[in-house]
């Protein structure tokens, strides 16, 4: 029988091990994993300027060596190479939510190595709401998956998972419980088996949401980092922590949880997304390491 | 509502009325929030009026009215998120930096602003003002709030709600709708006691349409939360506080991180249930 997580789990435990511990009566949907997903966390202090101007140099450095790293390169374009063949026609899901998009000096800076690596312009797309009647992302052959890092008031917080909801036919169908069913979004025939890289910007994360559209600038913090992998769940769980670390640090113990992000367990015990399991992730940190919480 | 929308000033001090008004029903609200609606929809909430004012530099503020039916929606939907402090508009009202929401009638209002400007600030409060003078008489609280006792009761911290999602968001319980709440059937309300030491004992309350639902209900809570509970249905929590999950006729009391066994008996014991 499928246990529910509440509150007292989390009392008992980090947000990490609970996530796993829920997954128990879960049966994967493939044999568990034997080798650790990685995952990139880099910071820089002038990834943002005075003004919370985001720096393309410097955000073009960043994803460089977190992408180097990630697949042990010591060439960008090398790197790229490895994920991106020149013939592959590549839909970047991006997000355009308006009060946080994904900064256009992180989509600059992708397309940049995308093209560096081979890919034809015409064969990349950068798009978000419509996706499903995009022809790049209707016949493309890989997917690159960015977006920024918030919290969720109904999912409890919003990466890489989340950023495939607009693949669906309708986004409204995965909100119920929570929604758990995100994963199931990167199973549809549109995405099955093609994303490549996971790029979760933390250059501007929100830990907290008031008012309509769960956003005030009161809960934005510069963080100043990008996390990155091949692992959207890896990607996500590690995400998770930041958040809970930060809510803790402001809003005090008891908020430390945002409504709880199960679809994150539940993208690696039923859709075998990736893990959950801290103890199968390798985080690597690279750069700026004042405030690094996690 | 259009002769209300119609009365809503088209300028509030350096900020003017931008793009075409729009109003946004319980199937359409979709289109105008990311995932937010549901906030709503737990609610008897039927429609949002959204008007969008812009100033010379083109900073923008955001008046959402929101007819939820009733009084008692429009107080509940405002109850379940309040942090910043009083700002003195309608019934009730909270203002922090770029967010002031208030209730008045069977009207709940939130106006937003990316800015947190001095002249941003003054102009939303002056539209706030004006906003709520034209929402008619106050409405009443919701009676189930009669059933939570007022000692030590913090009034700022009482949410009064229908469904899980809403309870998850004032304090998260369970991953799972372990108390069975649906909106239609069921009516909540959270409270805040002092405790001392700025810890507070919570304290749920929620009516069932009759007994059975009710006992149903406290059986799936009690397997799924205090599967250690005695008896008597209380159990110590990981933090060394104390919770209890009770039924009276066709209503469960939970009482969450009360500092003794005795606090959590007490707190139950003062719940004012009707006489049936």
């Amino acid at each position: 029988m499928k246990k529910s997580i509440t509150r007292r789990d989390f009392i008992r435990e980090t947000a990490a091990a609970v996530l796993g511990a829920a997954a128990v009566g879960l049966p994967k949907a493939s044999p568990a994993q034997t080798s650790k997903s990685r995952v990139i966390l880099i910071r820089h202090p002038d990834a943002l300027d005075e003004n919370s101007e985001f720096n393309e140099t410097v955000i073009q450095q960043m994803l460089d060596e977190a992408v180097m790293k990630l697949v042990d390169q010591s060439d960008s374009a090398a790197a790229f190479r490895l994920l991106f063949k020149p013939e592959d026609i590549v839909g970047v899901k991006s997000n355009v939510w308006s009060y946080l998009p994904t900064p256009a000096a992180v989509e600059k800076a992708i397309k940049r190595r995308l093209l560096d690596a081979g890919v034809k312009e015409e064969n990349i797309s950068i798009d978000d709401h419509t996706v499903r009647t995009n022809p790049i992302f209707i016949k493309s052959t890989a997917l690159l998956n960015v977006r920024p890092l918030r919290t969720h008031y109904l999912a409890g917080m919003s990466g890489c998972i989340k950023n495939y909801i607009m693949f669906g036919e309708s986004q409204p169908d995965f909100h119920p419980d929570s929604c758990a069913s995100l994963g199931s979004a990167f199973l549809l025939p549109q995405v099955k088996g093609k994303t490549r890289l996971n790029i979760l910007c933390a250059l501007t994360p929100q830990y907290h949401g008031r008012g309509p559209h769960h956003f005030s600038r009161r809960y934005v913090w510069n963080y100043k980092g990008l996390l990155v992998s091949r692992d959207p769940v890896a990607v996500d769980t590690i995400a998770l922590k930041l958040i809970m670390v930060k809510r803790r640090q402001e809003l005090g113990p008891g908020q430390e949880l945002p409504p709880v992000p199960k679809h994150i367990q539940i993208a690696d015990a039923k859709y075998d997304l990736g893990t959950s399991d801290v103890n199968k992730i390798e985080l690597i940190k690279l750069g700026w390491l004042d405030d690094v919480l996690i | 509502m259009d002769t209300l929308f119609q009365a809503i000033p088209q300028k509030i001090l350096d900020w003017e009325a931008s793009g075409k008004d729009q109003v946004y029903d319980r199937k359409t609200i979709f289109n105008y929030m990311d995932g937010g609606a549901e906030v709503y929809l737990a609610f008897d909430f039927r429609e949002v009026f959204v008007r969008k004012y812009k100033d010379p530099s083109g900073d923008e503020i955001v008046l959402d009215v929101y007819d939820m039916g009733s009084s008692d929606e429009a107080y509940g939907v405002f109850s379940c998120d309040r942090q910043d402090p009083k700002a003195g508009i309608g019934q009730e009202s909270t203002f922090g930096p770029g967010l002031l929401r208030f209730w008045q009638g069977r009207y709940f209002v939130s106006i937003t602003s990316a800015g947190e400007e001095k002249e941003t600030e003054k102009a939303i409060l002056e539209l706030g003002m004006a906003v709520a003078s034209l929402l008619g008489p106050p409405g009443e609280l919701p009676p189930l709030l009669r059933l939570l006792p007022p000692d030590g009761l913090i009034k700022s911290k009482i949410s009064y709600f229908h469904s899980s999602i809403s309870l998850n968001n004032r304090y998260f319980v369970a991953g799972e709708n372990i108390l069975g709440l649906d909106r239609g059937k069921t009516d909540c309300v959270f409270a805040e006691y002092e405790e001392g030491r700025e810890e507070t004992a919570k304290l749920l309350i929620i009516r069932y349409p009759d007994d059975e639902q009710a006992q149903a209900a406290l059986q799936s809570f009690l397997k799924s939360y205090l599967p250690d509970a005695e008896p008597a249905g209380t159990a110590r929590e990981e933090n060394n506080k104390w919770a209890l999950g009770r039924r009276h006729q066709n209503f469960i009391a939970v009482v969450f991180e009360a500092a003794s066994k005795e606090r959590a008996e007490s707190l139950f014991a003062a719940v004012r249930f009707p006489a049936k």
